[in-house]
């Protein structure tokens, strides 16, 4: 018989590395008609940094995603950074971009004030223009700006940071300390079916809910939760390394190591949590990692639900299910008085 | 937006297509690429809003990804591009005695083969240099590389492969990091102890914190070793100019570690290596490092060409970094209406032959072992253990996967002996704004109760106990 299950699982997770310094340095370059570069030396691994990047670059510089063109990972051209690792390219390598781009745009208000006959300081750039904040009407455009700054004044607006989360060492006996600068959390919660004859489980919905500080795009932070959950139900239900006696793996393979594919996929539904760090770029920390966190806990607590065996060694495989739905049923017979 | 042309001139082929040479590119056909491909993204809003920040912007490379256009390692070819293939153990702990290359060298097609007492300084590794490019002498594990061959073909290269002999000394292995934690045991980097990292959170007093409680909950927990299986392997070309600096396109998450260990491992000055990060077809943690590269840097010296090296999935399987095994031992004292009060782990990490990423993954996971509750003791101790097994390392997530199954499948079988509802439970103990962690830092933008309700309202969560 198939009996459905619901399991909770919440997690915390932090962003960047544990104390050790993990820097990124960034260098954000102006072009003469408004549109701008930016050079990192982070690396694009699918799952669309170079994206969130170029919107971070566009948000400080006041123009549109498609103005930035970001040039990444190589390491003749691109200033140092750790890379695409701890889940700290948004929050990391996102504040180094920011900074950078601050640092370039300071030079087109320098450039822009006597254009707007007004202090530097009373500038801001957006939708494409400087203009004059709370008079916004005396403006011009970004493209005017920094052609004349580049062309007019020899100074072409380029601007170079760096950034590195702040953290405090860990005391080496008790482990005291600020390991992190900040911390993603999130809840899923599953919902499977569990035939109680074979030990299958599908999975038939997941929800998650997930914060990331400021979704710089949420289309991408879903796409991070749904490949997160994939591999989550992986390591739930289906992937194990296996070795013989003689310490080789005997399933090196993907006819014999098993993984999720399009037909085990449930139903996602992806809750972004509204929040805000100060200390990210516009708010934004990261969910590259976290994404697959809670996955395999709240699918084992969905089996426990349904049907009533906790399962404490992973991969939950059909033979590990049915084995202890018998020893169960087993077990209640026992008590059953002669 | 601007118009597109109906039918693409030579001179967008030439520069679309980044022929090497434009003369070649003119002589070509008008129709070799699909005449309807715009330069222009298809839905261009989201990306043309300011702010930018929110918006669902579409990915740049999405149109080369969905037209099959994107770049990838395996689609790069050079003039006199050699391939390698690698020589693993098969032999999980045992000295090499005597390597014999000769009948691969002596193969038509065969330019170049490597063994590891070739290469300058044969180790490599983020926290301890404790791995080999290709080991020299003694081999910790099947996958280990023990020599590499370079040939015109694959094919060539695969055989060439077959061909090299290698003699071994056995020697004792350990697999299980329970035994190998043992004094008795045998040490697989000798004199070091097979325990090679650890990791202590405390805070307050777990004694007096049981002593308190109503009632005490343990539970034992394992996980097993995954892959990451990206979809694009381990792969990557090494070819040098003729003033003797080093190129290398590489499928790796992390260039600016990636030429130091290169330069470090070669022995070369840093400016005269480039690293080339290409698109990347999954990492996952799996490619935060070396691997085959410095292997083909010298093989591509000897040959005297570049070479490429693409890891064959059984490669990716048996010779890549993997996600830890976690054996996790839990005590929790609650409060009978579900408070937490004390909560004691113990985590031994199976960390394979090599340490790569092990101290990370130990780290994070002793810190995060005790969940996002507010727990005023608590004592989290965790240690990382050699074994004669695929060397383990970064993987999404280092670590905390393992440790939150452990820690909610425990708090669901607390709510349940309690008669609370498992949503319930968290709600009472989950961390809030300001909230002291186990090691002591106050935490900020915390949400973690509000992502509990957003769930359990879009899930349609009933309470029941």
């Amino acid at each position: 018989m198939k009996r459905r299950g619901r399991g909770i699982a919440c997690m915390w997770y932090p962003i960047g590395f544990t104390v050790d310094a993990n820097p990124s340095a960034a260098v954000v370059k102006v072009n003469e008609d408004g549109t701008a570069t930016v050079l990192t030396g982070t690396v694009e691994t699918g799952q669309g940094s170079l994206t969130v990047l170029g919107q971070i670059a566009a948000e400080a510089l006041g123009i549109a995603a498609d103005d930035v063109h970001v040039v990444s990972a190589d390491t003749d051209v691109t200033p140092m950074d750790t890379g695409a690792i701890a889940s700290r390219t948004t929050y990391v390598t996102g504040n180094a971009i920011r900074l950078a781009a601050e640092n370039a745009k300071a030079i087109l208000f320098e450039t822009a004030g006597p254009m707007l006959q007004v202090m530097p300081s009373q500038l801001e750039a957006r939708d494409r223009k400087i203009q004059v904040k709370g008079f916004p009407q005396r403006s011009v455009s970004i493209g005017e700006v920094a052609k004349r700054a580049q062309v007019g004044l020899g100074r072409p607006p380029i601007g170079s940071a760096s950034w590195n989360p702040p953290t405090v060492a860990m005391d080496p006996e008790t482990g005291q300390g600020k390991p992190f600068s900040t911390y993603v959390y999130a809840t899923q919660i599953a919902e499977v079916e569990v035939d109680d004859e074979t030990g299958e489980v599908d999975v038939l919905r997941i929800v998650a809910s997930h914060d990331c500080g400021t979704p710089i795009n949420p289309m991408l932070v879903e796409g991070q939760v749904e490949g997160g959950i994939s591999m989550g139900i992986g390591f739930a239900l289906q992937e194990e390394m296996l070795f013989n006696a003689q310490g080789c793996q005997i399933n090196p393979n993907l006819t014999n190591y098993i993984m999720p594919t399009s037909l085990d996929m449930p139903e996602i539904v992806v809750d972004i949590v509204e929040n805000y760090d100060p200390t990210g770029p516009f708010g934004a920390k990261g969910v590259g990692e976290p994404s697959l966190v809670p996955t395999a806990a709240a699918i084992l607590n969905a089996i426990h639900d349904a049907v009533g065996v906790r399962i404490t060694s992973l991969p939950a495989t059909s033979e590990k299910i049915l084995t202890a739905i018998k020893a169960k049923r087993a077990g209640e017979r026992k008590q059953v008085p002669a | 937006m601007t118009d597109e042309p109906k039918t693409l001139t030579r001179e967008r082929i030439a520069v679309g297509d980044m022929w090497r040479y434009a003369d070649d590119a003119r002589s070509l056909p008008a129709a070799v690429p699909p005449k309807t491909l715009p330069s222009e993204p298809l839905v261009p809003q989201p990306g043309q809003q300011t702010l930018a920040v929110g918006q669902r912007v579409t990915r740049p490379d999405s149109r080369n990804h969905g037209l099959g256009r994107t770049k990838y390692i395996d689609d790069l070819a050079f003039p006199g591009m050699l391939f390698a293939k690698f020589k693993r153990a098969g032999i999980a702990s045992a000295r090499i005695m005597r390597i014999d290359t000769s009948a691969a060298e002596a193969m038509p097609g065969v330019m170049a083969v490597l063994t590891g007492n070739e290469i300058p300084v044969n180790s490599f590794g983020p926290t301890f240099q404790d791995q080999p490019v290709l080991a020299d002498p003694i081999v910790r594990h099947a996958g280990d590389g023990v020599a590499a061959v370079a040939a015109v073909t694959e094919q060539i290269a695969a055989e060439a492969v077959e061909k090299i002999t290698v003699d071994y000394e056995p020697l004792p292995a350990v697999f299980d990091p329970l035994e190998a934690m043992r004094d008795d045991a045998y040490k697989i980097h000798a004199p070091n102890s097979n325990i090679y990292a650890s990791k202590v959170v405390r805070r307050g007093d777990v004694d007096k914190g049981f002593a308190q409680s109503d009632q005490i909950f343990e539970g034992r927990f394992t996980t097993q070793m995954v892959e990451h299986v990206p979809l694009e392997p381990h792969a990557a070309i090494a070819e040098w100019d003729a003033n003797g600096r080093l190129t290398v396109w590489a499928t790796i998450g992390r260039i600016t570690l990636a030429r130091a260990d290169l330069a470090r491992t070669l022995k070369l000055p840093m400016n005269r290596v480039r690293l080339i990060g290409t698109f990347v077809g999954g990492n996952f943690g799996g490619k935060n490092e070396i691997s085959q590269e410095p292997a083909l840097a010298l093989l591509s010296k000897k040959a005297g060409r570049p070479v490429k090296g693409v890891f064959t999935r059984n490669d990716e399987f048996i010779s890549s970094t993997t996600r830890h095994p976690f054996i996790m031992e839990y005590k929790t004292g609650v409060t009978k209406d579900g408070r937490i009060l004390a909560r004691s782990v113990r985590l031994i990490l199976d960390g394979g032959a090599y340490c790569s990423w092990s101290a990370t993954t130990l780290g994070k996971a002793c810190i995060l072992a005790s969940g996002p509750y507010k727990i005023d003791n608590v004592h989290s101790e965790a240690h990382v253990i050699y074994t004669n097994k695929t060397m383990t390392g970064a993987m999404r997530g280092f670590g905390a996967p393992q440790v939150c199954f452990a820690y909610e499948s425990h708090m669901d079988d607390i709510a349940k002996a309690l008669g609370i509802d498992p949503l319930e439970i968290r709600l009472r103990n989950v961390f809030d704004e300001g909230t002291s962690s186990p090691t002591g830092q106050v935490l900020h933008s915390v949400v973690v109760r509000e992502s509990l309700r957003n769930a359990a309202d879009r899930f349609g969560w009933e309470t029941r106990s």
